[in-house]
């Protein structure tokens, strides 16, 4: 019987369990993971904040200067992230003109100290 | 033995997500039963009235891990075409894509939990590590392994490279092997067989009476599915079969899912190979003009019907979900009189019941102030009323 | 009779208690280990069995309302100790130094013994699965109990006594029984499947029908005994398949130096339990649960049909030709 067969198969072979943490798995490039936010290119434009379906996202006081479109803005708030209430869904990244907010492949997001969670 | 009433649920074994039956059982024979459901019920569809579009579809996403893109997609291309708006081709053939794979991916996780309801613990590990083949290209495409968030109103959200093509191309052929290993298995397992034929048989009429659908249906030999009958996407114009059985039983069933599968990765590969150029988005007005819809969908466990109904304004006036498990417990209820205490847990499983879809609807009798609903068979099905429709409409 | 002090020794050491328990606890890994490496699987590493009784040990144990305590508590002592005392009269490294005639019959009745123990659990447990389970356990045991005593009672006409023992130094002469009696080592092996209520004949404990049957209820010290009582009944019933259909632990000649052949004795011991075993977990890996209404039909007709035209045979056999 086929299943017999495959049974002896596989006594014979090795598993296919992948032993985490010490063995991991290739992450793929479009995963999305915990958000990050450049300061460089956010133009404080708050679309994230208008977007997110979780409404996770808060405009704080982050005041600076950036480059967009060959001119320099001076700009005054810059987007706060709840990462605990994150669900990664990727939209903010999509609608950001400027690619300042971006999900990173950190897939392990444990911390016992709630403002190591904010970003 | 006199009657003994046992109780199936919340908390079983058996079941992945919770739900109630009370077995009378005569020894081990089942006399009669009694369903009660709704024990998921989370108020999405309210929520789901109060985001606007692009805000909304992963909250609907979310109404089921394994069928997400189903709902998402029902509801996008429900609002896209009160809209009046055309995707371009490249978005309906991604949408295809990842429906297809999403389908792959419940019916491998079907067969390995009907497998693991029969103690069959070998043929369930086999199954999910092949699965882990669909789950990868999944993640590759969209980056998530469930609750894809592909979808957009006018489009999806990510283009396809070409890189995640071949990649997607080189899994499917050592997963077609599976396939036709996993059909030859099935057909002649002797425990298997003997567990599944013969168990949970509904005729062709009991279908249509007691609204059964998908692939519960189609083992009756009801010839109905949503992608034929009520085209969407690309499946009016591709080419591709619907499966259907003629046994009515569980290994029906079981047949029509792999032959399903089967059927679903010719599609995906079909849709890879001839994905045309193109955008992915096509611009999407902010507001919906007023309007009334039902968008009807073929969700892996059978017709998934989204009512929308839109005011002008950029959020949904009231959303309905009508899903296909919800369609198909009376078929339950009436399949397990007569069978005995073995057969719960393989005729519950048959249907693929997903609870997190189930709990929806509720029924309120406004003189007794409860939601009850008698099933034709005597049965009881019951739905706890939710405090939502104590609210005016 | 041998001194007091080794009696004892032989009673608790070897190969008694410890040896039985260690034992029981690595047969019982290797058929996780091998069960998981046929599913492509890891498998639990060498000392989960022991740590599993261990912390069982520990874990609190609850009591169902209105169940009868004292009975609740006895039950699964008495079946541990049923199990390991019929390990006494199996041979490990050559006899058993317990042997007597009769005593095949005395391992037969006290390895019959977890089945009604599980049964009066489910019953006392107060609980509708426990119960449901309980009399799935005791259906299940007159259905393979039959057979599973029909088959190894050829072994036993065959060599004309009825001593563990005088078998195995019978096949020490002749050939091993499972080339005069195939049938019987086949239903021997279905029979002991069912009786350790392994796939497909885990009915009583069916997960995802009754939740786990008689052992619902069960908590703390009461289920490690009962496993433990399960492991032990797996490493007696392959001994005992072994010795009688394999021919037990002794070579057809012996050896020149003394001191090697319960060495020896103990190799083959271990090769051939351990071959049992790997057919016992194959049979598990390899098949989903049954009904019990199933059982009774193929258990009836085909099981106990195979057994009485086994033993049939012998018969034959042994009015045809006078065996030595």
């Amino acid at each position: 019987m086929s299943v017999l067969r495959e049974m002896l198969a596989n006594l014979l072979g090795r598993p296919v369990t992948i032993r985490y943490p010490t063995e991991k798995v290739p992450i793929p490039e479009t995963f999305r993971g915990r958000i990050a936010i450049d300061d460089d290119k956010c133009i404080g434009c708050s679309k994230c904040t208008l977007v997110c379906p979780a409404q996770v996202i808060t405009m704080v006081d982050g005041p600076r200067d950036v480059q967009f479109r060959g001119k320099a803005f001076s700009r005054k708030k810059r987007p706060q992230v709840r990462l605990y209430q994150c669900i990664r869904c990727g939209i903010c990244e999509r609608h950001c003109p400027t690619g300042a907010i971006h999900l990173m492949h950190e897939y392990a997001g444990t911390g016992t100290d709630r403002e190591v969670v904010v970003t | 033995m006199p009657d003994v009433v046992i109780p199936i649920g919340p908390h079983h074994p058996a079941l992945k997500e919770p739900v109630n039956f009370r077995i009378i059982a005569d020894g081990e024979k089942i006399v009669r039963l009694e369903l009660n459901l709704s024990y998921n019920h989370r108020g999405i569809e309210k929520a789901a009235e109060q985001r606007n579009f692009t805000r909304v579809l992963p909250l609907l996403e979310r109404v089921c891990g394994i069928c997400s893109h189903s709902h998402a997609t029902a509801f996008a291309k429900g609002v896209e075409e009160i809209m009046g708006l055309e995707i371009p081709p490249r978005a309906r053939y991604i949408r295809t894509i990842i429906a297809e794979l999403e389908r792959m991916h419940s019916h491998l996780l079907w067969l390995g939990v009907a497998a693991h309801e029969i103690g069959f613990d070998t043929l369930f590990m086999w199954v999910w590590r092949d699965r882990e083949a669909v789950m990868d290209t999944l993640e590759e495409m969209s980056g998530n392994r469930v609750h894809y968030n592909m979808n957009e109103i006018g489009g999806v959200r990510c283009d396809l490279t070409p890189g995640q093509i071949e990649a997607a191309l080189s899994r499917l052929p050592p997963l077609e092997e599976r396939i036709k290993k996993y059909l030859d298995m099935v057909s002649s397992h002797e425990t298997l067989l003997i567990r599944f034929r013969g168990v949970g048989r509904m005729t062709r009429e009991e279908a249509l009476q007691y609204g059964a659908v998908g692939p519960t249906a189609r083992a009756s030999g009801v010839d109905y599915d949503a992608r034929r009958d009520d085209p969407y996407l690309v499946y009016g114009e591709i080419p591709w079969n619907v499966v259907t059985d003629t046994s009515g039983d569980v290994y029906g069933r079981t047949r029509v899912r792999i032959g399903e599968l089967w059927e679903s990765s010719q599609i995906v590969r079909y849709c890879l190979e001839h994905l045309p150029e193109g955008p992915i988005r096509a611009d999407a007005p902010k507001n919906a003009p007023k309007g009334e819809i039902l968008s009807r969908y073929e969700a892996p466990r059978g017709e998934l019907v989204h009512f929308i109904r839109t005011n002008g304004t950029d959020k949904a006036e009231r959303l309905d979900i009508r899903t296909p498990t919800l369609a198909n417990w009376t078929s339950v209820a009436k399949c397990l009189v007569g069978h005995s205490i073995a057969d719960i847990p393989v005729i519950v499983a048959a249907i693929d019941p997903c609870l997190s879809c189930t709990s929806r609807m509720v029924v309120v009798n406004k003189e007794r102030g409860s939601g009850a609903a008698a099933a034709p068979c005597g049965c009881i099905v019951r739905q706890r009323p939710a405090a939502r429709d104590r609210r005016e409409t | 009779m041998s001194d007091p002090l080794q009696t004892l020794a032989e009673i608790f050491i070897f190969p008694g208690f410890l040896f039985l328990v260690a034992f029981a606890l690595f047969m019982a890994f290797l058929d996780r280990k091998i069960a998981a490496r046929m599913q492509q699987r890891i498998g639990p590493p060498l000392f989960q069995p022991l740590a599993d009784v261990v912390k069982m040990l520990g874990k609190e144990v609850i009591d169902p309302d209105g169940a009868d305590i004292r009975l609740y508590d006895i039950i699964p002592l008495i079946a541990f100790a049923a199990v390991m005392t019929a390990f006494l009269y199996i041979p490990v490294t050559g006899y058993s130094p317990f042997a007597f005639t009769g005593d095949l019959v005395v391992v037969l009745y006290l390895l019959a013994i977890p089945a009604p123990s599980l049964f009066l659990l489910g019953w006392l447990s107060r609980n509708i699965f426990s119960t449901v389970g309980g009399i799935r356990a005791i259906t299940q045991l007159f259905i393979y109990e039959v057979p599973f005593f029909l088959a190894l009672l050829s072994p036993a006409i065959m060599a004309g006594s009825w001593s563990i023992s005088a078998i195995v130094s019978w096949q020490q002469q002749n050939l091993w029984f499972i080339f005069f009696q195939p049938i019987g080592f086949i239903v021997a092996l279905v029979g002991l499947q069912a009786k350790l209520e392994r796939a497909p004949f885990d009915i009583p404990e069916a997960e995802t029908e009754i939740i786990a049957g008689p052992w619902t209820e069960l908590t703390g010290r009461r289920l490690a005994l009962m496993n433990l009582t399960f492991s032990i009944a797996l490493v007696a019933g392959s001994a005992l398949i072994a010795a009688l259909f394999l021919g037990g632990p002794v070579l057809p000649w012996t050896l020149a130096p003394a001191w090697l052949n319960p060495v020896a004795g103990m190799g083959l011991f271990l090769a051939k339990t351990l071959a049992v075993l790997m057919l016992l977990s194959s049979i598990r890996v390899a098949t989903g649960r049954i009904r019990i209404d199933q059982l009774t039909d193929i258990g009836w007709k085909y099981i106990a049909g195979a057994a009485v035209v086994q033993v049939g045979i012998v018969l034959v056999i042994n009015w045809l030709w006078v065996v030595p």
